[in-house]
């Protein structure tokens, strides 16, 4: 059966495809070329003057696994359960929600009304990993995927205490993959959760952990390697040290030379770009992370973004978090060390635009989307649920291609913020090519979804079309149609059919003998067996519907 | 310690074909070094087990016809019955819930189908927790940082084991602690009922009691949280206890590298025991202004704390209790076939396990595979961050709860 969407107006960056009208093809989930006239074309979608891009990729958005949840439980006020009955009760589930803790199955629902196809959970605590994967099992409409956290877990302090070679590190780092069936690697506050334990409250990144006598960068040195070297395409996932302390910006400068030259992400920098000048003692670093980040071509960011409102902050970052815990509004927090394999800190946040250190997080984060160059490695997210829902996109993409509606949000903010910021005098505006590089082709290339992100022959046909108007946030809230895998499965922003996506993990080789040594730590220290630590493909598959996709990766020599 | 010497002789016995390491559901703590083994499909414990994992792996296969009304039926005449009943019922309330993940989020499906409410048979003391994480929210940890950090243990108003049977041995009496010398560790209780024995140190060293009344927790942990704020009290006594020897364990507390206050939520039975846990949580939140400490909320049972986090991702709401009405009851056990349905006036539907004896026959009763037993399954750990697959043991033919509620699904359509 072959679908035909006729003369949309293409997007496809990874083409260098701005704006072309073409006709796309789709059999059996895929973008194929033009059949043969003998061919019966079974569907025809008549796209004249729609804008046609890939399904888009968040690839960072909190929507599974214990700190998600946890948040979920604390905030019962963010729930607007609607009763069982309700005669306008949306399709996703009878009580569906549209704020920061949305349930698992809203999460796929309001990710594929806004043309999104894929997300990818960012901290997935391996010791945790079945709990994320449940909750994304439970995730309908979109494909998925995760980060496996390292980096505080005392095994591999251990290693690198021991100063264990290289080798010993990616067999490490490659198991872990297998076991928690992750994409990619990510550290969080490298050494500085695991230094909370030891009640250290702060860690830079030349300063020890006082009980491993390692620092930071020893830890993103050795991460970064074992995963450039076994060939992971997503560069190791980095949130740095001194998450939204004032002054931090240094530490990310630094934190950028700490792999020498090995690709590196930095994530949500927005949090990590911050200066101490001024009479507060908190200043806008942006144009010196812009500057480095524009230099060192090695180096991939996001932004998280904040917008003003009630959210919670869910974050793998104890250490961080805890000091945090005071601005918590509404006044409460969740604190946990976890089986010496890392920690949570959960948060709630409201961003108030008339607070002037929140106006100018708002701030900085534009100016750093506004300030990098080069749209292939600065990725459009607002760390969800952390600086925002992630159904506050379509506003932020507004907000970054109209600069009109830019500046008059800027002349609402708290007035020293705006004495702070230069935002009003970067004139830039995103086109829908870069926003197309920045939600879809970049982050499938970063990510290595080779089939995802683009519309060419071959690609997994998620597909979004839009319909252009001057109002880009009305524009990207609503797309006129959402392909997943050649199904149209929404219309006019509402969800038609249900579909289940795919789970996306890699596996590495690595050397069995690795779990020698493990099962010998699991026996002395842990308090499961070492076994039952590890996710099989039919725990994942054995609900039916739930699939996996195995991403090769290529061993690299250095 | 008998216990220590169990674990040193498991890495020394080879495993025979027969036998496997089984994960335990009987209560919070999922141990899964319980080596089991199976004879003509009949399981038994053979080591590291405790009163509630032999009661758990060595129960019988029950009986495994369905009834309607007490009379044995086939399966399938018994699942019509149970969705005409639920498609006449204008409320039920779908209760017990006592089984793992799938199967939770098979009956909340079909709750969600027939417009019904969902309540734990453990929901009363779990809401005394969700009161306070859902107000100030807290600070915790989980079992594998205990048996590594912990170097005093304070348990309040509970002796854990009468709910956690291994706790001590498993986390606490360690041969092999990576950050204290688990020998030393100090053990203090605060309470009435208690068990000291399982926390004599392996050094025979005798842990501390301070001997108080359940109902007297409220004053003696706020007492407690005074003494750690570096609050000064005029009495000298409290509920019977010396105010010194509260500050003593104060004292114990701040200087302390990495301290756990423990509770059971189902043992602190009395009215607003939430504002006990929250004394308890706010002395933990206190204390790590200048040191390290953490609350381990312990005991869970019945698959409650799977219950509770898939309900949450499922629904973004935890399963606190609620007097719901209703006109139908359905109630899910698949673990403990001792937990009986709560009497009711209106039509009963029990998916049990097989060894359940009601007193009043049920409306309907479908005898349902045990997840851990008869078939594989997910559970979480009481510290909720630990996930456990439960593996299949015997041969069973009893389906599955997701069968049975597929097909009852299916006929209500």
């Amino acid at each position: 059966m072959i679908t035909l969407l006729k003369s949309g107006k293409l997007y496809d960056p990874a083409h260098n495809k701005d704006g072309i009208v073409q006709d796309i093809y789709i059999r059996d989930g895929c973008i194929i070329s033009k059949p043969n006239h003998n061919e019966h074309i079974a569907h025809v979608y008549d796209l004249a003057g729609k804008i046609v891009m890939a399904g888009a990729i968040d690839m960072h958005s909190h929507i599974g696994g214990g700190k998600v949840n946890i948040a979920r439980m604390m905030l019962p006020e963010f729930q607007e359960t609607k009763g069982y009955g309700d005669p306008e009760a949306h399709i996703c589930t009878p009580s569906c929600s549209h704020n920061a803790t949305p349930s698992s199955t809203d999460t796929g629902f309001r990710y594929i009304e806004m043309g999104y196809t894929a997300a990818f959970e960012p901290a997935i605590m391996p010791i945790n990993a079945r709990q994320a994967h449940l909750e994304m099992g439970d995730t309908p409409m979109i494909d998925k995927g995760g980060y496996a956290m390292l980096g505080n877990d005392d095994y591999f302090l251990r290693l690198l205490a021991a100063k264990k070679d290289q080798t010993a590190i990616n067999d490490y780092v490659a198991w872990i993959l297998h076991a928690t069936q992750a994409i990619g690697i990510k550290v969080v506050n490298p050494g500085g959760i695991n230094a909370f334990k030891f009640n250290q409250r702060r860690l830079n990144l030349d300063e020890n952990n006082v009980y491993y006598k390692v620092t930071p960068r020893e830890i993103l040195k050795s991460l970064s390697t074992a995963v450039h070297q076994l060939g992971i395409a997503k560069p190791l996932h980095v949130h740095c040290n001194n998450l939204g302390a004032a002054g931090n910006f240094e530490t990310t400068l630094q934190t950028m030379s700490a792999s020498d030259g090995v690709p590196m992400h930095l994530t949500h920098i927005q949090f990590h770009s911050y200066g101490t000048e001024g009479d507060k003692k908190f200043s806008s670093a942006a144009a010196q992370i812009a500057e480095a980040l524009n230099k060192n071509k090695h180096i991939t960011a996001d932004v998280g973004q904040i917008l003003f409102g009630q959210t919670v902050t869910a974050s793998g970052d104890s250490m961080m978090q805890h000091l945090n815990a005071k601005h918590a509004n509404p006044k409460k927090s969740v604190i946990m060390d976890v089986e010496c394999d890392a920690g949570c800190g959960v948060v709630p946040f409201k961003y108030r635009d008339q607070n002037y250190v929140n106006a100018l997080q708002w701030a900085i984060g534009l100016e750093l989307f506004l300030s990098v160059n080069d749209p292939w490695r600065i990725f459009l997210t607002t760390d969800h649920p952390n600086g925002a829902p992630f159904t506050s996109y379509p506003h932020l993409i507004r907000l970054l291609m109209d600069k009109t509606f830019r500046n008059e949000a800027f002349a609402k903010l708290n007035l020293d913020a705006q004495a702070m910021s230069n935002l009003s005098s970067l004139n830039r505006e995103y086109s829908l090519y870069e926003i197309a590089i920045m939600t879809r082709a970049g982050a499938a290339k970063l990510i290595g979804l080779d089939n995802c992100g683009h519309l060419g022959i071959g690609a997994q046909a998620d597909i979004t079309v839009y319909t252009e108007h001057a109002d880009y946030e009305k524009m990207f809230a609503k797309p006129d149609y959402v392909f997943k895998n050649g199904e149209l499965v929404v219309k006019n922003g509402t969800v038609t059919k249900v579909v289940w996506g795919t789970t996306h993990t890699t596996k590495p080789a690595f050397d069995i003998n690795v779990e020698k040594d493990l099962s010998k730590y699991f026996d002395k220290y842990h308090t499961i067996q070492l076994d039952n630590f590890k996710i099989s493909d039919d725990e994942i598959t054995a609900d039916g519907y739930s699939s996996l996709v195995k991403h090769e990766s290529k061993a690299r020599a250095n | 310690m008998l216990a220590v010497a169990k674990s040193n002789l498991m890495n020394h016995v080879s495993i025979k074909s027969n036998q496997c390491l089984a994960i335990c559901p009987a209560c919070g703590l999922l141990c899964d070094d319980v080596l089991v083994e199976n004879n003509n499909n009949k399981i038994k414990v053979l080591t590291n087990g405790c009163a509630k994992s032999v009661a758990f792996f060595e129960q019988s296969s029950g009986n495994l016809s369905s009834k309607i009304a007490g009379e044995p039926v086939p399966l399938q005449q018994a699942i019509t019955e149970a969705a005409h009943i639920l498609k006449q019922a204008k409320s039920p309330l779908f209760s017990g819930l006592s089984t793992d993940v799938a199967n939770f989020r098979a009956i909340y499906h079909l709750a969600q189908k027939t417009s019904g409410n969902l309540q734990h048979l453990n929901a009363l003391s779990m809401t005394r927790n969700l009161a306070v994480l859902q107000s100030t929210g807290w600070q915790t940890t989980t079992l594998t940082e205990v048996k590594n950090r912990a170097d005093v243990i304070v348990c309040i108003g509970t002796d854990i084991v009468k709910h956690n049977p291994r706790f001590f041995e498993r986390f606490v009496w360690v041969e092999n602690a990576m950050f204290t010398d688990a020998n030393q560790r100090k053990i203090i209780y605060i309470g009435e009922n208690i068990d000291t024995n399982p926390a004599i140190s392996p050094l025979m060293k005798s842990p501390s009691l301070l001997a108080c009344r359940a109902a007297d927790l409220p004053e003696v942990t706020l007492v407690l949280r005074a003494l750690v704020a570096g609050k000064r009290l005029k009495a000298s006594l409290v509920a019977g206890i010396k105010v010194s020897d509260l500050q003593a364990v104060a004292d114990k507390l701040k200087t302390a590298q990495y301290s756990v206050l423990t509770w059971v939520a189902k043992d602190l039975d009395f009215p607003h025991a939430e504002l006990t846990i929250q004394n308890i949580t706010e002395t933990v939140a206190i204390l790590n202004q200048t040191t390290r400490a953490a609350g381990l909320p312990l005991g869970g049972s019945d698959g409650d704390t799977s219950a509770n986090n898939a309900n949450t991702w499922l629904n973004s709401t935890t399963l606190n209790y609620e007097p719901f009405e209703h006109d139908c009851m359905v109630w899910l056990n698949s673990f403990n076939a001792d937990k009986l349905p709560p009497t009711s006036d209106y039509p009963l539907i029990v998916f049990g396990n097989a060894n359940s004896q009601l007193i009043t026959p049920p409306a309907v009763f479908i005898p349902i595979a045990t997840p851990g037993l008869d078939c594989n399954g997910t559970l979480f750990r009481v510290d909720s961050s630990v996930i456990l697959p439960l593996k299949k043991l015997r041969k069973s033919d009893l389906p599955t709860l997701s069968e049975v509620v597929n097909k009852i699904e299916a006929l209500l359509a």
